[in-house]
């Protein structure tokens, strides 16, 4: 049996997947101020729901928030950096450019590091090696003195490490010599690619972070062992697990991982379903996330920000915008009607929650229309005020010269709008024509806009998960263990050859497979290319068959950097609109991926029964409200959907438009097609 | 009021917004000159079919309110599908001459492919970018002390282009020759005319979606919306007459600029009268530019939420005596103007409304020898404000660029830094501290040539309220301190520092923080 249980802002979601696959699910409210209560309320739960024992589980994977939430309280370590001197304030100097445009005086996030526990190293590497080395005497005083500083964690960043690390590596056998019961990162081996700003924040992050983080999971751990469970396994931002110890050393890896468990769902689902191209949102309360799976692979991204920190280490590439089912909508000076950023969140909610929310959101407007059921109580157990709702926007409606239903209509369309452009910076702007995707919505409130989005988009097939109200802890469950090594190479054209390709990359390869506790069952090498010139990168992929990976005999076969300079020259046209055969390529970095391997996931819808139906009105996009069936509870495989349709799953509500139909799949999930 | 209700109005301005977003992209994520790639120094933007911006993607304010020049240099020209304008010259569309506008006409595919007669020009596309080297006597094309336009660089009059034409080939391939680096160049081109394109394809889609009939009317009322936003703004601005005064630091001596700027109601009147006429170096501004640093201060003053387009800037009259520093006459040297005078105008502004003074000044350094050019600009301390104390090392005002990372410049330059810090205590005192400008000192590892353009080396950056100023910025070779406007030649082995200016502090230092 397989758990997964995923922490969010205000429930913890568990799946449970029973060895005859069946699926179980159940949700209970989050615990801000120690997660761990609620993951274990929420295991005991799916347990008693499945009549399983702890014992049964074979694998528990988990999903949290406990690193991010730390940084955005500001509840860091006391921590110190070594940087090369006179460069201690890079850390600060950032890239120099500021938040806002015209917002003059607002202050980048402040340095992890404040100006006191910067200490500065006597040593200097340039791209080809030492220019002044560090004196192990010099080496050691500093350390000392750093010592007597008290920090609770230390971060190691020097110019050039990713280079060379051999004076990283000295720092760091002083520190475990000196004050070995302190945290230590090191940038070369955490990050190990250039840019020196982006690489010591990220390494500073990771110290700062680490010491809370390791102790929520050696506390978690020890509550799971007490239950008999067994060890947890974390999910980190680049949707792969990782064990507790290696997690908690580098609470970097797992920043991100909130909605990278999702992903990894929509990843599963869209397997059965024989999907390879499909475009995912994830709505919830306050935001979208959104997400591309183009050949039955999620992009991945080095370049991601936290709170306006960089962190340059593998993420899924996720782009989150500000439309939720809480954002409030409201009128602006010039009169057009805005949805968010601000939201209502879960307390006090949108004014359909009747916790004494008064102004409209994205919910109230669903409501409204009839895309989502007063009678029909939201997770959680929530009933739902539609008079609230109606006067909210009523009001809002008079500001803006609209009746109810047309304020209510804008509403949604306006959020649809920002979707629509966080769906087109994903797809478009990096290249990716949508039509021929499928569209996979999912989060509580997905589903209601995948119709009007599918349409924007030119998308003719969506896919809803029966489980898309709970799929990021599906996701989880559905996991595999993965580890990651990087180096910035930096290799011209004629250093490109075969023998060297190989050797750098096996370097990779070893390092990540050594540190993944089973064998690996997939490896894949990214190679960062670009023209001699340019400043940003193209990743070209290899994966390589495990099996032809043998630690003892070298040979993996020699890659041919020709054809890896025509694959860069084919995916910069088709990124960029043009190539340029004159042009030198270079090889800037390396990443290597290994994965343990990952369960099969094939959900068996249980009790799955033709469902109750009846008709009630839905105000569709042109205004007109349109008599439409309901579905309610449990489909089971084969059940037809024809639009207008609202199916109220257990944890989220599709809404199907005029025109859409389609059918249950034998996992449950939704399969619709306009006409 | 408004051809479109409140809904359509907030989709037709994102779609626009995202359009300018994604040319910007495209051209960023593909250009090779550092300028462009690392430090963003690139503006795109599209406009209606009768030059009107409606919408403009923000990365570096000193385009803002120059784009519309050129679209107007070229909007009387008989335009064909496929056929672009290239233009760098300042006083025809143009900033400064490293600046090279290219437009694209758009137009809404005909019904029968055949019949290009009968096709609609539905607006433009427009994208500028700063290229690391234009020609000039210095590499980088930012001499420190030219006369004349055509000491700057390739002087380029809006002139078609057609990239598909063995024409088109000929005009870029004439262009590049002259300039260095021709290959980046090209490639520079190339990535602009790509986000051209990109905007081109956007604009395409909002038309079939609005209907191709409306897109003019929907466009309006973009321009409008944000006109009414600007209006309700100003209108909250305390109506009055207020006055500033600034200098800037010629060679020759100071040169003193005046504002007067009228709050009536609903509009602004920025009134430069009074100021230097234009002089003998390359301070001079063409009018485009001073117009860019005034809507600059005028978006930090009112919200920065409204949509940049021409609309925005429709209650807002800026008045410049032709002949003068801040709108001078064709042949003027301009090189300094966009980056240092355009400064100094902001802070002319923004000082009449009571902010302290930032560095007010880019710091603009250019390396370069046969093999390379490399231009950066370094930050420093800004303004207090009211509230906050001001942040340190960084951008100002007029630019926003990014550093080039160390661990980039050192592989793919000559040259090794030596120390980037911050310039501790350089920011001036005052119940909010203004931020502090910063240390950065370069070795050249070969012989090559440097040339620096600064300001606020002789007048201090000013607090408001009562708060201090700033310190003055300094430049030192071989620690011997240099002109803050020079050319020279590096040895290998010197080393070059330059210390930023601190921005000013805001209200008495002594008084209990509010």
């Amino acid at each position: 049996m397989l758990l997964g249980v995923d922490v969010g802002g205000t429930f913890t979601d568990v799946v449970l997947l029973a060895d005859d696959a069946t699926v179980h699910t159940a949700k209970v409210p989050s615990t801000p101020s120690e997660e761990s209560l609620a993951v274990l309320e929420a295991v005991r739960a799916v347990l008693a729901l499945a009549g399983a024992r702890a014992q049964d589980i074979e694998r528990f994977a988990h999903g949290m928030t406990v690193a991010t939430n730390a940084l955005l309280e500001g509840r860091t370590a006391r921590t110190a950096l070594l940087a090369t001197a006179g460069f201690t304030d890079v850390i600060e100097l950032a890239r120099q450019n500021r938040p806002h445009l015209y917002e003059l005086c607002r202050a980048a996030p402040t340095p992890l590091v404040p100006a006191e526990l910067r200490f500065a190293v006597p040593e200097r590497m340039a791209p080809d090696g030492p220019l002044k080395a560090l004196e192990p005497t010099a080496a050691r005083e500093l350390v000392a003195a750093l010592a007597a500083s008290e920090p609770e964690a230390v971060a190691v960043a020097l110019l050039h490490s990713y280079a060379d690390p051999a004076h990283e590596q000295l720092l760091a056998r002083l520190l475990a010599e000196l004050v070995p019961a302190v945290h230590v990162s090191l940038s070369y081996e955490l990050v190990g690619t250039f840019r020196e700003f982006e690489r010591t924040a990220t390494t500073v992050l990771d110290a700062a972070l680490s010491p809370l983080l390791s102790s929520y999971l050696g506390r978690l751990s020890q509550d799971a062992r007490e239950l008999g469970l067994c060890e947890p396994q974390i999910m980190q931002s680049s949707g792969g697990l990782t064990d507790p110890a290696h997690a908690g050393a580098h609470a970097a890896l797992t920043v991100l991982s909130g909605p990278a468990g999702g992903v990894g769902g929509a990843l599963a689902l869209a397997a059965l379903a024989q999907e390879t191209d499909v475009l995912c949102f994830d709505m919830g309360g306050t935001s979208c996330d959104v997400c591309v799976i183009e050949g039955s692979q999620v992009p991945e991204t080095a370049e991601r920000t936290i709170a306006g920190r960089p962190l340059a280490l593998p993420a899924l590439d996720i782009h989150t915008v500000g439309a939720g089912g809480g954002s409030i909508a409201w009128r602006d000076a010039g009169g057009a009607l805005r949805v968010g950023p601000a939201s209502a969140g879960a307390d006090p909610g949108p004014a359909c929650y009747g916790r004494g929310g008064e102004q409209a959101t994205v919910t109230d407007a669903n409501l409204l229309l009839g895309r989502l059921l007063e009678d029909s109580p939201l997770a959680g157990g929530l009933e739902l005020d539609r008079e609230a709702a109606e006067r909210a926007i009523a009001c809002l409606g008079r500001e803006l010269g609209l009746g109810p239903i047309d304020c209510a209509l804008g509403i949604v369309h306006v959020a649809e709008a920002e979707m629509l452009g966080a769906l087109r910076v994903m797809s478009v702007e990096r290249g990716v024509d949508p039509r021929g995707f499928a569209l996979m919505p999912f989060g509580g409130a997905g589903p209601l806009h995948a119709a009007a989005l599918a349409r924007e988009l030119g998308v003719s097939r969506i896919l809803c998960p029966r489980a898309s109200g709970v799929l990021c802890a599906l996701g989880l469950a559905a996991a595999a263990p993965r580890r990651d090594a990087a180096r910035t190479v930096m290799l011209d054209a004629d250093a490109l050859s075969p023998e060297r390709l190989s050797r750098e990359r096996d370097k990779l390869i070893d390092e990540a497979s050594a540190a993944l506790s089973s064998a690996p069952w997939r490896i894949r090498v990214r190679h960062e290319l670009r023209y001699a010139g340019q400043s940003f990168e193209l990743a070209v992929e290899e994966e390589l068959a495990p099996a032809a990976h043998d630690p003892g005999g070298r040979d993996l076969g020699a890659l041919d950097p020709d054809a890896l300079c025509a694959e860069f020259a084919r995916a910069h046209e088709l990124r960029y609109g043009y190539r340029d055969d004159r042009a030198a390529v270079e090889l800037v970095n390396l990443r290597v991926s290994v994965w343990g391997a990952s369960p099969a996931l094939r959900p068996r819808v249980q009790g799955g029964q033709h469902p109750d139906t009846d008709v009630r009105p839905i105000v569709f996009d042109r205004g007109e409200a349109l008599p439409a069936s309901i579905l309610r509870g449990e489909l089971a495989p084969g059940t037809r959907v024809c639009g207008p349709a609202l199916c109220a799953l257990p944890e989220a509500t599709l809404l199907v438009a005029p025109g859409w139909s389609g059918e249950v799949d034998e996992f449950a999930t939704i399969r619709l097609m306009s006409a | 009021v408004s051809a479109l209700d409140p809904i359509e109005l907030q989709v037709v301005t994102g779609s626009l917004r995202a359009a300018c977003e994604e040319m910007g992209v495209v051209l960023i994520r593909s250009a090779h000159s550092s300028n462009i790639k690392e430090r963003r120094d690139a503006s795109t933007a599209l406009f209606d079919a009768g030059g009107q911006m409606v919408m403009q993607a923000e990365h570096i304010p000193v385009h803002l309110g120059a784009m519309p020049a050129a679209v107007a240099a070229v909007l009387g020209e008989s335009h064909a599908e496929g056929v672009s304008w290239i233009l760098n010259d300042p006083f025809a569309g143009g900033t400064h001459l490293p600046d090279i506008t290219v437009i694209t006409p758009v137009f809404a595919p005909g019904k029968r492919s055949r019949e290009r007669s009968h096709e609609v020009l539905l607006g433009f596309a427009a994208s500028r970018a700063h290229h690391a080297d234009v020609g000039a006597r210095v590499p980088g094309s930012m001499p420190a002390e030219s006369r004349r336009l055509e000491e700057e660089g390739v002087v380029i009059s809006p002139r078609p282009l057609d990239p598909s034409s063995a024409e088109g080939q000929r005009t870029i391939e004439e262009l590049v020759a002259r300039m260095r680096q021709p290959h980046e160049r090209r490639a520079d081109l190339r990535a602009q005319l790509a986000a051209n394109r990109a905007g081109a394809q956007r604009l395409i889609e909002l038309a079939h979606r609005v209907g191709i009939d409306r897109l003019h009317e929907a466009t309006d009322a973009v321009l409008d919306y944000s006109e009414r936003r600007t209006r309700a703004c100003l209108a909250s601005l305390p109506d009055g007459v207020l006055h500033a005064e600034d200098v800037l630091e010629a060679r020759e001596g100071e040169l003193v600029l005046r504002l007067r700027a009228v709050v009536a109601g609903e509009r602004l009147l920025l009134d430069f009268s009074g100021s230097a006429t234009q002089h003998d170096g390359n301070l001079n501004c063409p009018l485009a530019v001073t117009r860019s640093a005034c809507l600059f201060a005028v978006r930090v003053l009112t919200d920065p939420d409204i949509p940049p387009s021409a609309g925005a800037y429709r209650p807002i009259e800026v008045r410049v005596p032709e002949g003068t520093l801040l709108n001078a006459r064709p042949g003027a040297a301009v090189a300094a103007g966009n980056v240092e005078t355009s400064s100094r105008v902001a802070d002319l502004v923004l000082s009449a409304f009571g902010r302290a003074q930032g560095q007010g000044t880019m710091n603009n350094l250019t390396l370069g020898n046969n093999d390379f050019s490399y231009y950066e600009t370094l930050g420093g301390g800004q303004g207090a404000c009211a509230h906050a104390d001001g942040p340190s090392g960084v951008h100002v005002a007029m630019s926003n660029t990014l550093n080039t990372p160390i661990e980039a410049l050192e592989r793919e330059f000559p040259l090794r830094v030596i120390e980037y810090a911050l310039r501790r205590g350089s920011g001036g005192c005052g119940r909010h501290r203004g931020g502090d400008g910063v240390v950065r000192e370069l070795e050249a590892l070969a012989a090559m040539s440097f040339s620096l353009i600064a300001e606020r080396r002789r007048q201090q950056p000013r607090g408001a309220d009562g708060g201090e100023p700033g310190a003055c910025g300094r430049d030192l070779l071989d620690g011997r301190p240099l002109r803050s406007k020079i050319t020279g030649a590096l040895l290998p082995g010197q080393r070059l520092r330059i210390e930023t200016p601190g921005g000013g502090g805001f209200g008495d230092a002594r008084e209990p923080q509010h």
